[in-house]
């Protein structure tokens, strides 16, 4: 498994995140917050660590004087995911077996 | 955080995930009766409604994007509130604009040769129907969209018919019935 983004997604906010974005083509930041039960801050923070690895992509846009933030999942990202939810995955059978 | 807990974090959130399908209902809702009224207007004052070549057509055309502007900001309102948005919904959005232009075409075409617009944008709304039916796996709409296509038929049989009576028949039959019906499930997914 990519260490890097084992250890990313360690974290279980950014596991619901980007398992969210796995689904849907986009989602608000204030569905991010609901989905995963983080606060804005905590949000921000995840959702940038998530940008920074490539996985996801911010758009910010403003309508009349309200912020609006919508977040996608890259291809690197999903690829990446897939990825990483097969290796979780044949792990666990793996361990069963034995 | 083991995997098999991490492994839960996914299946749950995947699984709680689906398409909305309560938006489209009412989509569907408002054209079925939209386009109901704007027929029977139509069909009880065809002298007010044809008065001159042209404004039959300038009645087809400037209401229906009237519809159209409100119902667009009515889904973006929508998005918002749902707060995100699927591929399959994309998909059911594509289908719907590319008829709402064809409708819109297909209006302006007639008007320009002279012949009624009638069958061809129920032909065209019966494969955009057929199409979201299948696509979100309803039968009513699918089934409603068929009965759309038997009217086109009935309608090329028998030209003479009225065709606002056939209009209004078919979009009752083919959007209003499987709106309310989809509105009235359950699961709104």
């Amino acid at each position: 498994m990519n260490k890097e983004l084992e250890k990313l997604l360690f974290n279980p906010i950014r596991l619901k995140i980007l398992s969210f974005l796995f689904t849907v083509e986009s989602a608000s930041f204030k569905k991010l917050m609901e989905v995963s039960g983080a606060t804005k801050g905590n949000i921000s923070i995840q959702i940038k660590k998530l940008e920074d690895a490539g996985c996801i992509k911010i758009k910010k846009k403003f309508e009349g004087n309200y912020p609006l933030t919508s977040c996608f999942i890259t291809s690197k990202g999903r690829k990446s995911f897939e990825l990483f939810f097969i290796s979780l995955k044949s792990y666990e059978t793996n361990k069963t077996e034995k | 955080m083991t995997n098999s807990d991490q492994i839960k974090i996914i299946n749950d959130i995947i699984n709680e995930t689906r398409t909305k399908l309560k938006p489209l209902s009412f989509n569907l809702i408002f054209w079925g009766i939209f386009i109901n009224i704007m027929s029977l207007i139509h069909y009880v004052f065809p002298a007010f409604i044809q008065q001159t070549y042209y404004s039959a057509g300038i009645y087809w055309i400037f209401l229906p994007m009237i519809g159209m502007i409100y119902m667009t900001r009515w889904n973006i309102k929508k998005y918002k509130e749902i707060g995100y948005s699927t591929t399959l919904g994309r998909a059911i959005k594509i289908i719907w604009g590319v008829f709402g232009f064809g409708w819109l075409m297909i209006t302006l075409f007639s008007l320009y040769k002279g012949i009624n617009p009638v069958p061809d944008i129920l032909f065209l709304l019966g494969l955009v129907v057929v199409m979201t039916g299948m696509i979100i796996k309803f039968k009513p709409l699918t089934i409603g969209g068929m009965v759309i296509f038997v009217f086109i038929f009935k309608l090329n049989q028998n030209p003479d018919q009225n065709f606002l009576i056939v209009n209004m028949i078919g979009i009752t039959l083919g959007l209003l019935i499987p709106g309310i019906m989809l509105s009235r499930m359950k699961t709104d997914e």
